[in-house]
This record gives structure tokens, sequence and C-alpha cells, in this order.
């Protein structure tokens, strides 16, 4: 679980990481050769370009073509064809709607309930059940995306499922959850917040530790509130944690496929048909390669403007 | 809600919000093993079945009948296979962005941390046309290199900020002595980043270890993944709940405990680290 | 027909090879004609389904006879296109075709697959008793052939049945099951519909099952189509409307969330006795005669589909097996050997006791076989007569199918009328139609 207090610690490189490393270089810059950096770096810079660089300019290729891997003789260029068709496609549009429509209910709820989780776990005393409850956030995380939607799908079943006999216990009919649009959309922000609440509260733990004792002590000793407290004292300790928090959870809702697929398909209609699976039924179940790569192009240039603007604005002074 | 002016909830408060913690966490976890072990029937069984004749056939049947072993296999293989390329590749890098001066660091670093970003989906549709031509579908080294697109970016992020830590004094003492950079990066500064080569070692892992999509498009039969593997049994003609939580157990269970005890060494690591 | 007369024409020509060869070839037996091609393995792709199971029984004998092994790679209904597809385009192992009936057009333009007369017409390999002419000619047609040429031999076979729970009909006061849809909807429905259990279901998940077992079903017992003599959208005509009319006031009488039930959940609904009937493909039979998998065994009545007013249009649905393009000549030969065993008169008997459903005509005229397997009278009867064209077969069903798929889902939700979907299915399957040349005259109007 510890290996979250890194990815706290790596928000902080962030924000590092866009000043020029100058003041801090100790080495002479000039007596590095450019032949031992080119060792250094060229390597890796190699593997990502031909893994990760070639497949997208081939991916920008076949968007301007009319692709359909059932109907390669019929291949031809069409321009921008295939971009008009996804600008003009309400159905795209629905699933990027959807796409962030989970993102800003499901991230600030995370961000809420891991707050409070870690603050929690940072009381003193209890230390026996504290550690349970460490041990214990980590297993979400750790699960299998792809085995946690299938969790979810016994789970969650309108008959099988142990959700609706625990609900029956309290009195409460038995819901369908996966069966009615709304609910299955509801299911999956809540499944999302399930598995990853544990992951925000272990990092906003983990900067709680930075925080100096004395300064803390200090400050309970003026003032009884708590919020006071987390707001002026803690707050500024959390912001490392907190950057790392929105860009990854940011990036891996844009990326969501696994848990949704595996639950509900995109399903019931189209009520959770998230970007990834749209374009995925695109590509792999209508066979129409360009019109999927024109998506997947679309995708990742919004990809690539939200990553700059989270990375701007969380490079200014804190 | 907590009042907002009381410092603290009271003790009874605590241990109940902590229990709900734990029953949260776990309780899926345990739905899981239960269902694994109940056979087809009382898997369908309205409502369903807390207290039953326990049965391990699910697991016997996919690992016997299903070749989930095999697969289980081959996600070890992939994982550990790219997690040490991801290392070996992105060490030395991480350790140039730390140390070195250059034009466009930003932007490269910016680029290494972006393909963490994109979504498989993006690579997937041509990552598979290339292999294809290449005839490399269904092979261990295809997944092994694209797992490097995210693996890479983990390690470089985690390990830039380690080699940041690591005080430079000790560099610079080298150099004077005459070290080459190799020398340096290999026996100074590697040994003493080893907390953050073990974090981004761990957080590859499991990524890859977890991965769906690509084990979905890129494997059929030799390669196939455990994950790819779980998600094959769902089939709309019958719902095997026992089979596919059996599977779903074999997968979860080893990077679990992976977690857990990496989690342990980790804090020796983490505060070895921390002492700068 | 054309179709049945190409067929017979093949047989014939069959035969006559067969008659010209020489003296030694009357001794034709399955050890012989196998032995060049002994240690060929051919690659196939199963299904999880219980026709696959059955043969996956019988292989040993066939491998032991032949020395040629059959390498199996089993995936759940949802892959099988995707796959096949992706191996067939990227030159990969597979050696056999497994065919849904709605993917031979595209298999067949693409030249993936071989037509059967290279093999018929070769009289080391054919078998002389192999007699196309004994499957059912609605089935042959439809699951094996495209544009008159016969390329796989049907071998999972389907025909939509009513599958019902006569104690529940008895208790409300039926005698036997209903014969038309609207004595379904209006009477069954409101007498069967109380106490949170439900006249009816129909699975109605957005995948293949939305196109094929929902969509299409009701479409053609009301003389509705998807396509009409240009190709050219009948789903906003009066008969497609009153059909796809008919489901939206059906599904009062459904459980509710019927757009997520798939297959398993609809035969689990009727097995758990939950509604009174359903109307499902023939092979879930022993799912439902099963006391393991459910409880009304004892209850359990098997029909035909409900007739509508365009006469009875059951749901028509299988898989041949064709060989594969790809394969290398012995890779070939040993497919179709293979296939032509797996699928011939002879072992249908072994077949159908193991689960499968044969589509032999001869095996369900051999006595006891009704009364061993009670749905074999009302299949016998669906596959008299029906509509290769249930869904089209040509190469664009799977993209539109994606499109019926989305569409027809969200008129079931009510998020648009059946006059707005069935426009937005027209619209965007004439769109696919037109690019792929039919309404040009570079394509023959064939489904």
């Amino acid at each position: 679980m510890q290996a979250t207090q890194d990815i706290g610690r790596n928000a902080a490189a962030l924000q590092r990481g866009g000043r020029p490393a100058a003041e801090e270089a100790i080495i002479d810059v000039n007596r590095v050769r450019a032949g031992t950096k080119l060792g250094f770096l060229g390597p890796a810079v190699f593997a990502l370009a031909a893994i990760g660089l070639a497949p997208l300019i081939f991916a920008i290729w076949t968007s301007l073509y009319n692709y359909n891997l059932t109907k390669l003789a019929n291949m031809r260029f069409i321009g921008l064809g295939n971009y008009a068709a996804v600008f003009t496609d309400p159905v795209f549009w629905q699933a990027m709607g959807r796409t962030f429509t989970m993102l800003v209910i499901a991230l600030p709820v995370q961000i809420a309930l891991g707050m409070g989780i870690a603050l929690l776990l940072h009381q003193p005393g209890l230390g026996f059940l504290k550690t349970l409850a460490r041990l214990s956030l980590v297993i979400p995380m750790a699960t299998t995306y792809a085995v946690v939607g299938l969790l979810g799908q016994v789970m969650f079943n309108l008959k099988y499922g142990v959700v609706n006999q625990l609900l029956g216990f309290i009195g409460i009919d038995a819901v369908n959850w996966l069966g009615v649009p709304a609910y299955a959309f509801a299911t999956i922000i809540f499944w999302d917040i399930w598995q990853w609440t544990p992951f925000c509260a272990l990092v906003f733990l983990a900067g709680l530790t930075t925080v100096p004792m004395e300064i803390e002590e200090a400050a309970r000793l003026e003032t009884k509130s708590w919020w006071t407290v987390l707001r002026h004292i803690q707050l500024p300790f959390l912001v490392p944690g907190l950057t790392a928090v929105l860009i990854l959870r940011t990036a891996d809702t844009l990326k969501q496929f696994d848990m949704v697929f595996t639950m509900t398909r995109g399903g019931p209609g189209s009520s959770t048909e998230l970007i990834s699976l749209l374009i995925q039924r695109i590509g792999f179940r209508a066979f129409d390669q360009g019109l999927a790569s024109a998506q997947a192009v679309v995708l990742l240039v919004i990809t690539i403007v939200l990553s700059r603007l989270y990375i701007r604005i969380f490079y200014r002074e804190v | 809600m907590r009042d907002r002016t009381t410092s603290t909830p009271s003790l009874a408060a605590q241990v109940l919000l902590l229990a709900a913690i734990i029953v949260f966490c776990l309780f899926p976890f345990y739905w899981m093993v239960l269902t694994s072990l109940k056979s087809q029937l009382v898997a369908l069984q309205t409502p369903p079945a807390w207290i039953f004749d326990v049965t391990f056939s699910n697991y016997t049947e996919v690992l016997f009948d299903n070749n989930v072993g095999r697969s289980l296999v081959n996600s070890l293989i992939i994982a550990v296979v790219t997690t040490a390329f991801a290392l070996l590749l992105g060490a030395p890098a991480a350790y140039a962005l730390a140390r070195f001066e250059f034009r466009g660091k930003k932007e490269l670093w910016f680029w290494f941390i972006t393909n963490r970003m994109v979504s498989p989906i993006v690579l997937a549709l041509p990552f598979f046309l290339i292999v294809r031509s290449f005839g490399m579908l269904d092979t261990h080294i295809v997944l092994i290199l694209i797992y490097l697109t995210f693996n890479l970016p983990i390690v470089i992020w985690i390990c830039t900020d380690q080699f940041r830590s690591i005080p430079r004094e000790i560099d610079e003492a080298a150099v004077l002595e005459g070290a080459s950079q190799w020398r340096i990066f290999r026996s100074l500064c590697l040994p003493l980043a080893a907390p953050g080569l073990a974090v981004s070692a761990i957080f590859s892992f499991i990524f890859s270890w977890n991965e769906l999509m690509y084990a979905l498009v890129l494997t059929r039969n030799q390669a196939k993944t455990a994950p790819a593997m779980a998600v094959s049994f769902m089939e709309g003609y019958s719902l095997p709940y026992g089979k596919i939580m059996a599977t779903s157990t074999l997968i979860v269970v080893p990077v679990i405990i992976f977690a857990l005890i990496a989690s342990k060494q980790l804090v020796r690591g983490l505060t070895m680290g921390a002492v700068k | 027909m054309t179709i049945r007369s190409t067929l017979t024409a093949l047989a014939a020509s069959a035969a006559m090879s067969l008659a010209l060869a020489p003296a030694g070839a009357s001794a034709w037996s399955l050890e012989e004609a196998a032995k060049p091609y002994a240690g060929t393995t051919v690659d196939v792709v199963f299904l999880l389904r219980p026709g696959y199971e059955a043969a996956k029984q019988m292989l040993p004998e066939f491998e032991e006879k032949t020395g040629i092994t059959v390498n199996i790679t089993e995936m759940p209904y949802e892959n099988a296109l995707g796959e096949q597809v992706r191996d067939f385009v990227a030159g990969g192992d597979l050696d056999i075709a497994l065919i849904d009936l709605v993917w031979i057009g595209n298999f067949a333009e693409n030249g993936w697959i071989v037509p059967a007369d290279k093999f018929i017409n070769d009289p080391q390999l054919a078998d002389p008793d192999l007699d196309l002419d004994d499957f059912f000619p609605l089935v042959l047609n439809a699951f094996g052939a495209w544009d008159g040429t016969v390329y796989g031999l049907p071998f999972d076979n389907y025909s939509g049945l009513l599958f019902y729970n006569r104690c529940m009909l008895e208790e409300a006061g039926f005698d036997g099951p209903p014969e038309t849809w609207t004595e379904l909807k209006d009477v069954y429905g409101p007498a069967l519909t109380k106490d949170g259990k439900y006249a009816f279901a129909l699975q109605s998940k957005r995948n293949e099952t939305q196109s094929a077992d929902s969509f299409a079903r009701v479409l053609w017992p009301f003389g509705g189509s998807f396509l009409d003599e240009n190709f050219r959208s009948n789903l906003l005509s009066e008969e497609s409307q009153a059909g796809l009319k008919f489901r939206q006031e059906l599904m009062q009488y459904m459980p509710e969330g019927i757009v997520a039930y798939d297959h398993a959940e609809t035969v689990n609904a009727l097995a758990q006795g939950d509604v009174a009937m359903i109307t499902e493909w023939s092979s879930f039979y022993p799912t439902l005669a099963n006391p393991q998998t459910s409880a009304i065994v004892d209850c359990l009545g098997v029909a035909p589909e409900p007739a509508g007013p365009a006469g009875r249009k059951p749901a028509l649905g299988g898989f041949s097996l064709a060989v594969a393009a790809q394969a290398d000549e012995n890779e070939q030969a040993a497919a179709w050997l293979f296939i032509q065993w797996i699928t011939s008169k002879e072992n249908a008997k072994r077949y159908l006791d193991l689960g499968g459903v044969p589509a032999r005509q001869s095996v369900y005229q051999m006595e006891g076989v009704a009364e061993e397997h009670p749905f074999v009278p009302a299949l016998v009867e669906s596959w008299q007569e029906g509509v290769p064209e249930f869904r089209p077969r040509f190469a664009e069903w799977p993209q539109i199918t994606e499109i019926v798929q989305e569409w027809g889902t969200k008129m079931m939700l009510g998020e648009v009328s059946t006059e707005e979907g069935a426009r937005e299915i027209g619209e965007r399957m004439e769109a696919v139609l037109e690019e792929a040349g039919y309404y040009s005259g570079n394509k023959p109007l064939i489904q």
C-alpha cells in the first residue's frame, strides 16, 4: 500500500518536472557528451516510438481510408470522410458525453470519500483495526478490472445477485440494476467508486503522513475544528496526491473499457456504452477500421489536450 | 455527516466506520470466492445461497478442461518479461531526465507520460493490423512489447523522481574521480534508486497482469492471458457463474497476495528513499 | 426453387462422377480416403453450446479412424465472428470456417471459403453416401449455400420453437399453447401476467440476440421484412410497423428490463417458472428438460412458434461448416473429410442423442426418435418452410446488425418511436448498401 506514497511523491515531481531542472543540476552540463545522453535515452525513446508512435501514424493513415476488414477489396482513400462522419454522428458524442458524465460524478465522490477515509485512518488509536483497514484498501485497486466487471455482473444480477438480497434484508424491493438504462449507468459509476476510492484514500493517507507532527499538533491546540486543520494545515501537503489522482483517474476514465465491457457490454441499449466500448464495437464488430481509427484519433486529441491542461494548471505555484 | 466543529468522531463511531470500510472492500472478494465454490444449480439460485455444499469442480474444470492453467502461465511470462524490459529501458532514461540538461526535455518527458494516458483502443486497431502483416498474432512477444507503452511511462515517471532525490554530491565526487556517467549510473545511483525501481516494477507487473483489451485483440490460443480467458466464458447461452468466479479467483488471488507482500517490503524501501 | 435444383444437380453430378470413377471407388471408406492425410491437423472454432459438446465427444472416433487431428478453439458466440474474420484477413491457421447463416454472404464474397463441389466432385474424398438431398432443403439452402453455390454443410441447426409451461397454462384455463401471436398477446398475455409472473419473455439483449431473436421475429410473421425487392428499407411499411408495434405492446406481459435478457436469462426465467412462455432455439430443449437446470421438467411443453397474419415464419438460425480457402490442399481435404463425417447421415442419430441437432431428414423419420426427443415434431414442422433471408445473409449484415441492435433496443426502451427507429435503421442501412454498390447495379441483389 505504501506504493501509493510514491504516486503522491511523483505528483510533486510533476510540479517540478515542468521547470528545467537547471538550478538543480550539479553535474556540469557541458561535460556530459551528447552521445552519452543518447545512450541513456535512446533505447526508451526508440522503443516507445516504434511501439507507441508507429501504430498511431498508421491509425491516422487508416482513418483517411474507407477501410472495412470484411471488404478490403473496396478500400480507398476518402480524405476526411471518416472524420466528417465522427463529428456529425450523435452516437459518438453521446458515448463521449457518458464518459465525461461518469468522470464528473465518480471522481468527486472518490476524492471526498477517499479524503474522509484517509482522515479517519490518520487519527491516532485503534491501531490494529486501522492496519486491517489499510490492508483491505489494497484489495479493490489490485483486483483485475475485468474481474471487477464479472463480479459486478454476478452481484448486481436482478435474480441471483447478492446485492438485491441484502437490500431485501432491509426491506428494499429488488432493483433491476443491470436491466434498466439509468440504473445500469449508476451501477457502473458505483462500481468504479468501489474500486478506486481505496486508491484515493491511500494516496491521501500517504500525503497526511508527510505533514510534520509539530505543526499539526500546534494547530490542534489552537482550533477544535477539523475543517480548519484540514484546510490550512493538511491540504497543502495533500495537493501533490490530489494532482496525481486527478490526472490518473481522468486518463483511466477516458480509457475505461474492461470493467464496463465485462459487466454490461455497453447495455442495456447504449446506456453504458463509453467511448472505448463504442470504438471497440465499430472496429471489431462492424469491422469498420477506418471510422474506428478516426474516432480513436479524436479521442487521442481530447486526451492530450486534457493532459496538457491539467499539467499546465498544476505546474503553477500551489 | 459529522459536525464541523467537533474535532474527532467518537471511538464507537470510528470502530463502526472502520468496520464498514473493511466490509465494503472485502465483501465482493468474499462473494467471488464463495460463488466459485458453488455448483451451477446453486449459483443460479434465487435468493443466492450463503451456506451450501462446497464443490471444487469449477476449479478442476477450468484448470484441466479449459486451459486456464496455461493462460495463467502466459500472464506470468508476459508480465515478468515486460516489467524487466520496462526497467531496462526506463531506468537509464529516467536517470537522464533527472540528471542531464538538453533541449526539448520537458516535451520529451511529457511525451513519455502521455503514453500512459492513451486509451488502448487507439493503439489496438493499428497494432492488430501491423502485427498481422508480420504474422505475429497470438505470440507472447507482441503483448510484451505493447505493454511497454504503459509500463515505460510508469517506470520513467516514478524513477525520474527517485533519481532526483539522490544527493548530487555523490555523483559530483565520482565525476571528480573520473568515473564515467555509466559507471555512476550503474554502480552508484542504481542501487540507491532500488526503492523506486521496486515500486515501478510492482506497478508494471500489476498493470500487465490485469490488462484485457490488447490481450483480447491480439491473442487467441497460444498466448491468451488469464483475463482474456475469464471473459471468454461469458456466453449468452448459459450463465456459468461458478466457472467464471473460479477463474476470476485464480487470476486475482496471486496479484492480491503480491500486492500485499510487496506493500510491506515497500515500507522499508520508501523510508530509505525518504531520508534525503 | 433454383437453388433447390442446383443442389439436386450437384448431387447428381456427384453421383455421376462416382459412377465414372474406377471400380475401386465403390469401396469408398473413410479410412482409405484419409490415408494420405494422416497426421494432418485441422483448426476449427467451436462455440460453448450443446451441439459442439456432442461433436467433441464423437471426435475421438474420427481421429482414430483417420489419423487426422482436429484442433478446436472454443469461444463464446459473441467473439466467433470477429476471431474468424481476423484469422482469415490475417491468413491465420483456421482450416474450417464455422458459419452462422448470416455470415455466409460475407465469407463467400471474400473468398474465404471453398465451394463444396470441389470435394463433392472428387471421388477420392466424396462419401458416396453424402446424399445432400437428405438435408432439409431450407436448412442446407439457408445455412450452407450462397448465390446458388453450396459451401458448407449444416452442422449446428436451430429453429425457433415455442417452449411453454403447461402447468401454468392449464391453471389459467388453457388447453394448449397459442396458435397465433395475436392470441398470445391478447388472450394469454393478460391471463398469465400476475403475481410477479409474466406471460412471455423475448430475449432482446443488444447483440445478435436483439436482431435475430427479437427484431426479426416480429417482422416476418406480420408480413414485414428488412428490405423490399429493390433493396430499399421496408421497415416503414405498414406490415413491418405492425410487427414492431406488436412487440412494443407485448412488452407489458414481459419481465421488466427485457432488453438485458440474453438466451440464458430467458431460458432460466422459464426454467424457474417465472414466465409461462418463451420462443427460443430448439437447442435449448435439453437445458429445459434437465432437472439439474430446470424446475419445470414435468410441465415443459414444446410447439412451433405462433403464426402471424402472414403465416408461421419461425426464427431460423444455425451453423454450417465449410472448408477454409486459406488451408493448403492437404488441410482442405482433411477438413472436408471431417465436415462430411460429422454431418453425415450415418452419424446423425448419435449426434442427436448426444445433444446435437442434425439437419438430416432421415434421422427424424426413424422410429422412436420423436418420443425420445419430444421437440422433434415441432422442429420438423418449422423446417418445412421458412425464410432463408430471415436476416439478410449478405456481406453487409455484420454492419447492419449493429444498426438494428442499437435502434431496435432504443425502440423497446421507448427512447424512439417505432417509426423514428425504423427511419434511422433504414437510412443507415441504405447508406451501407449504397456503399456496397447494390444501388448502382454493381452487385446483384442477393440476400
